[in-house]
């Protein structure tokens, strides 16, 4: 487990600067550092007056499984999406006016965040599950284009451990 | 709701009773009686006679997607159209978005866990992909899957997953299929009016559920899914993501 803070909610009474005892909550950039970060301690979680302070895990439980037939189902809703976010590109790159462009892209956006929160529940909720495992994988096992990120892909893996 | 219509056997009109009409994306209720007197609908105002470019004053969708409170929609619904089984969307090149999309996704989601070194990795696998994809179509192709989704995909993927006990699912078939009745309003009155559509306004999308907003400012929570609105990104006239 480390501390995270939410900046948002963060008033800066700076008492997780007082309870600390490694000084893991002292820094520039307003998140906790989680190399300093105790796994046991929660100090900083119940000194904040404003609870901008949590503790989230580094490992996860397994995900609720998911059946065929609802897989097969949003698959179809995915492929769907998708392709109108291909639509929505060209129209996008043939955009001649700052509405189009602004149309174009408000569209991109909107299709994309749909069609991840489909694969959310298509059983890739946690990249620590064994869908994403098998994804980053199936990418290094398979040919790939030229420029592909082989590093990335082989970090992210160890990262999941 | 048979009453309305035999009240005093006078046909529907100023003696008949009042209804609601609720909309499908936000819930927001027309009442007859109440009107909309800030976007000039007096009180008393019947809904057929509500003028047709009249929008939902919370989320902006038009009146088709309105039904009458008893379940009776005044604007026909589209017949439910049998799913498409088996016939998926065009296929060809899309390989390289599902990749793109499935990498973001889990982007955003170590993200939420606060790994941001895993965050810019799973994004910089999406990035890839998106350039490896190749753009396809135009704004009518999108309107007719969206279309056939509204009318054919979401309903059988709600079927799926109530059989299934799949509230995840279920879920994000009501968040989706509520944005892409605001999407396919936006599409046809950009088809009707063309740029003069959205003349002045700007477009505020939120990042939880997709939910598409145009005018001055982004509602104070999302109409669809009721995160806050620092949540929504606003769409800048340069237009880069």
């Amino acid at each position: 487990m480390i501390a995270v803070r939410n900046i948002r909610l963060c008033t800066k009474d700076c008492l997780c600067l007082f309870v600390c005892p490694t000084g893991a909550t002292n820094t520039d950039n307003g998140q906790i550092d989680p190399d300093r970060c105790l796994a046991a301690c929660r100090a900083c979680v119940d000194a904040c007056p404003s609870g901008a302070i949590s503790k989230v895990p580094l490992n996860y439980p397994p995900q609720q499984p998911k059946l065929p037939g609802t897989l097969q189902a949003m698959n179809q809703l995915l492929d769907s999406r998708l392709a109108q976010e291909r639509a929505a590109d060209a129209m996008l790159a043939q955009a001649q006016t700052a509405i189009q462009r602004q149309f174009a892209q408000a569209m991109k956006m909107s299709l994309r965040v749909v069609a991840e929160d489909v694969l959310r529940e298509s059983g890739y909720m946690l990249p620590q599950g064994q869908p994403a495992r098998a994804f980053l994988n199936s990418l290094l096992d398979s040919p790939q284009p030229a420029g592909f990120p082989r590093e990335a892909v082989e970090r992210l893996l160890a990262l999941l451990g | 709701m048979a009453a309305e219509h035999t009240v005093r056997g006078l046909p529907r009109g100023k003696e008949g009773s009042l209804s609601v009409y609720i909309c499908t994306v936000c819930g927001y209720d027309y009442d007859e009686a109440a009107g909309d007197p800030r976007h000039g609908i007096p009180p008393g105002t019947r809904w057929e006679d509500v003028p047709a470019d009249w929008v939902c004053p919370v989320c902006g969708a038009d009146k088709s997607m309105f039904e009458n409170q008893g379940g009776k929609a005044e604007t026909p619904a589209p017949a439910p159209m049998a799913a498409p089984a088996g016939q998926a969307a065009p296929q060809q090149g899309a390989d390289a978005k599902r990749l793109s999309a499935t990498a973001s996704n889990l982007a955003r989601a170590v993200q939420k866990q606060h790994r941001a070194g895993m965050a810019d990795l799973f994004t910089q696998l999406a990035d890839f992909f998106d350039g490896q994809s190749s753009p396809a179509g135009d704004w009518q192709t999108a309107a007719d899957l969206l279309k056939e989704d509204l009318a054919g995909r979401y309903p059988a993927a709600f079927a799926a997953a109530r059989a299934d006990g799949d509230r995840g699912a279920l879920r994000a078939l009501n968040w989706g299929e509520k944005v892409g009745k605001i999407q396919a309003n936006l599409l046809k009155r950009y088809n009707k009016e063309g740029d003069a559509a959205f003349e002045g306004s700007a477009f505020f999308v939120c990042e939880a559920c997709g939910f598409i907003f145009v005018g001055e400012q982004a509602p104070e929570i999302c109409p669809v899914c009721k995160v806050p609105r620092f949540k929504f990104a606003r769409v800048g006239r340069g237009a880069s993501a």
